[in-house]
Formats: C-alpha cells, structure tokens, sequence
C-alpha cells in the first residue's frame, strides 16, 4: 500500500473537501457562499479579508474559501492554495470591461503547482441582470478551451435567484469523488 | 476368562466407538458440504445482485439518457414561448440524472462510472449549446428596442451615445462591446434615462468628459469607468456599483455595495446599506445622499432596497488596515461645502 492509496483512505474516511472560492472583486464570491448556505444576501459588505464555511452537502464535508478580490488583496490568495481540491473561480458576467483582468489572474493561478491536482470550476455569475455575457461567451473569453491541465466547467449562474448554484456544486463534488475517493 | 471378557468387551466398545465416530465424521462432512453449497449458493446470489443493479443502473441510465437526447432534438419544434420552460425541464432531468449517477457510485465498477459521468457532461454541454442556439440573450432583441429609446430621448437630450458607442468599440481595454444600456465616449453633454429603460437593467458609463448623467429608476448594477469632471446621478440600486479611474466627479447614488478604485479629488453623496470600499483612491469625500426626485419612493420599493439604513460615513480603504488611525485617503466632506439642493 503506497502513501498515496493511504492518503485516500484516509481522506475517504472523512469525506471532507476544500473548495477555494476566487474571483476578481465583485464577481459576487460572498453572494454565492451566503446563497448556497440559506443566508441573507442583502448585507453583504466588499470581503476584507476572507470568509469560510463547513457545510455538509449530499454527505461530504465542504470547506468553503471565499477569499475577497481586491486587488490589493490578490497577493494573498497563494496563502490558501494548499490541498485544495477544487477551485471555484467567479466571474461577474455583466463586467465586459475587465474580463482580460479576468483572463489573466485565472490563467496565472492556473500555473501554480500547490494548485495543480485541482477541479476548476468557472461560474458565470449575474445571469439575472440583462446585460451578462452567457456562458459560452465567458469561455471564449477567458479562453477556457485551452486549459488542458485541470478538469472543468463552466456554469452559468446567478447568486441573487440561485439558479444553477446546485448543478455546479454538485459538478465539483462528483468530480472530486470520482478523483479521490476510491470506490469499494 | 475375565480378562478375555474384559477384552473383549474393550473391543466392541473400541469398534462401536469407532463406527459411532465415522458415523459422525460423516455426517460432519455432509453438514459442511451442504453448508459450502449454501454459501456458494448465497455468494452468486449476492454477485447476481451486485451484477443485477449494475444492468438496472445501466438501463435506466441509458433509457434516461435517450430520452434526453430525443426531447433536446425536440427543441426546434417547442413553441418559443415554452423554451425557456423545456429548457428548464431538462436541465432538470439532468441534474436528477447526475444525482443518481452519483448514488450509484457505490456499486458501479469504476469504467461505468467514469462512462456515465463523460456521457452526463457532454449532455449538459449539448443542452447549453442548444439553449444558446434557441434562446439567445435577449440583449439582442434588446439592442434593436434600445435604439427605439435612445431616440426618444433624443428630444430632450439630443445625444448620440449610440454611435459614439460604436467608436469607442476599438479602445483597446474594451474587449467585448458593452451591453446595450449605456453611454460611452461623449462629453458636454446632459444624459439622461428613464425607469422604463433602465429598471432591473444593468449600466455601463464610459469615456465620459464634462456630463451630467440623470439615472431616474432603479437599476440592477452600474459599471462606471474613467469619468472626467462628471456629475452622476441614480436612483436606488438593489445591488453594486463600481467605480474606477475617476477623476473630478461628483457622484450622487443609491445602492447596497459601492466599490470605488484608482479614482481621485470627487465627492460622493451616498445611500449605501452595507460599506463603501476605496481602493488606490485619494482625496475622496463622502456626504449623505440628498437627492431627491418625483417617484424615488416607487424606485425605492421596486429596488427593494432599505431607505432606512444608510452607512454613508463607514467606508473600508483597502489600502489603509490600520484601526487606530483614520486613513489619509477619504474623509467627510464638511458640512458647510455640502451641496444643499441640486438644479438639475
């Protein structure tokens, strides 16, 4: 049995995953945690600093990471690049005019080795205002095609009805369960 | 002769016992061998089981997953005005698929697993694509209604953001053309919208120079960029505001988030629910917001946004985390340089 079978194990045991939730500034990263977590949404103020959550979601632990996007901020996110297992990255769809700062800060943390192992989720945030870009205009966009190195998708969302927040969750946990945990 | 008896005695026990003992042997072996066979017979139950669900799991994937395809090749014919609701249904369907697809994880052997989640990505991805083809963003449509509006604000405005719009498509930080309600690239200029055009809308203003831009109703989202010696003005918006590369603005808003950046020497007279933010900002000041127009408690009630709670003096500088210290960068514009009623 090598180490890496009894790290499976062992993290099969627990059934616990951690999410890290990016983004640039307000893609809506907060909205979404609080969303997903039946919170109030109307209150939520800019995230100096970061956020987490533990919820259970169909029998696995989730450690979520909401950490804010400023831009003065964003030099901290590779503090919390270790053993995530998937990276939910949050787009603010209606933003048209700083989606090749969103490019290039995703594609930045995609070259991160502590990253590497990792699920990438896209959600394409803001489906509810009129003027968003739809989900396959985000991902020639960002140009999503051309990620050969992790797993991912793309979702279009929005955190203020809660549409499709689900479906992209359960996305993450199924590919990360069908990564790590091994099946008896 | 006791002896003999004796022995002889000895013996028959011994072969009594002995016959007695085989007896039981045997029977011990028949015991086991029929115990094998019910075990044997329980252990290919149990695999037929195992074997069962995974045909059942199998079928029923497949049966779901024709369904699926056939009812998505069905789209074409679904009236347009129950597409969204199709399309809704099968995204449905499909999200229950993936459930039981994850359900079964259990049981299935990896390969079948692995099959039937490739096969559910690819229908999801098929499905968006056709919902894509079908139902494109309205803002399609909404562009051509646009103009409509645009050119009846023209009677009282005159303005030309619509083509002036379409120069500004070359600026090279533009990437994608913005959504259709805006006003791009103008300067001296009064602008103005109207609820009917921009409730539950989002805003994108931009390149403006010397402008007044009226915003009458409540907006989604306003996206603000490199603004000049501009006064902006809006009603109520139930979400966030951003603003950047501002210089010499006075902004008059509403809003739940406001989040301002790289934006220097401009006045702020807000509504904010939550906290402003600042960020590579200086020489910023911040007032409470004292607009006021015919209708704004209408525009407050669809917004939904509290007119009670108002955080205008609680602003976060991203730049500034010291607590005993008031950063250098904001500060509460005085009262008595206050701008007390507006003309406009």
């Amino acid at each position: 049995m090598g180490l890496l079978t009894i790290l499976k194990k062992m993290k099969q045991k627990e059934k616990e995953v951690r999410l890290l939730m990016l983004g640039l500034d307000n893609a809506g990263k907060t909205t979404i945690l609080k969303k997903f977590n039946g919170e109030d949404i109307d209150t939520i103020s800019p995230t100096l600093g970061f956020n987490i959550k533990t919820l259970e979601h169909r029998g696995f632990k989730l450690n979520i990471w909401d950490v804010g996007g400023q831009k003065s901020l964003r030099s901290y996110w590779r503090n919390y690049f270790e053993s995530t297992d998937a990276l939910i990255w949050v787009v603010d769809s209606a933003d048209r005019m700083r989606l090749s700062d969103c490019k290039k800060e995703l594609h930045s943390l995609l070259v991160e080795e502590r990253l590497s192992g990792a699920t990438l989720l896209v959600f394409a945030n803001k489906q509810d205002l009129p003027g968003s870009l739809t989900a396959r205009e985000i991902r020639e966009a960002l140009d999503l095609d051309s990620i050969k190195t992790h797993h991912w998708l793309i979702q279009d969302c929005s955190a203020v009805t809660g549409a499709n927040l689900l479906n992209g969750m359960d996305w993450v946990v199924n590919d990360i369960a069908s990564r790590i945990f091994t099946m008896d | 002769m006791a002896d003999w008896q004796g022995n002889y005695s000895v013996t028959t026990t011994t072969e009594d016992q002995m016959s007695a003992f085989t007896d039981k042997l045997i029977k011990r072996e028949e015991e086991r061998q029929t115990q094998l066979q019910k075990r044997r017979l329980e252990e290919s139950e149990q695999s037929f089981k195992i074997q069962d669900s995974v045909r059942n799991f199998l079928d029923s994937f497949k049966s779901e997953r024709r369904d699926l395809e056939t009812s998505l090749a069905e789209s074409k014919s679904v009236e347009s005005s129950k597409l969204v609701e199709h399309f809704d249904i099968l995204s449905q369907r499909v999200s229950k698929l993936q459930r039981y697809v994850s359900e079964s994880a259990m049981f299935l052997p990896p390969y079948e697993l692995k099959t039937a989640q490739n096969l559910l990505t690819s229908l999801q991805a098929k499905i968006q694509e056709k919902r894509e083809e079908l139902l494109p963003k309205k803002r399609f449509a909404f562009k051509s209604s646009n103009k409509k509006a645009d050119k009846r604000t023209v009677v009282s405005v005159g303005n030309k953001s619509e083509e002036t719009a379409k120069d500004s498509k070359s600026e090279d930080d533009l990437v994608i053309e913005l959504a259709a309600c805006k006003f791009v690239g103008t300067s001296n200029k009064t602008l103005q919208k109207n609820g009917n055009e921009i409730n539950q809308k989002d805003i994108a203003l931009a390149n403006l120079t010397d402008c007044v831009v009226l915003l009458y109703g409540a907006p989604s989202a306003i996206h603000m960029n490199k603004l000049k010696n501009c006064k902006i003005f809006s009603g109520p918006v139930p979400g966030s505001i951003f603003i950047r590369d501002c210089t010499n603005c006075t902004f008059v808003l509403a809003c739940q988030q406001l989040r301002i950046h790289s934006t220097t020497n401009s006045h702020f007279y807000i509504h904010v629910t939550s906290k402003a933010i600042i960020e590579d900002c200086n020489g910023i000041k911040f007032a409470p917001c004292n607009w006021t127009y015919d209708g704004q408690d209408e525009d407050y009630a669809l917004s939904g946004l509290s007119k009670e709670r108002n955080n205008w003096d609680s602003v976060d500088d991203f730049d500034w985390l010291a607590a005993d210290a008031h950063s250098p960068n904001w500060s509460i514009l005085d009262e008595s340089e206050r701008v007390a009623s507006w003309n406009v």
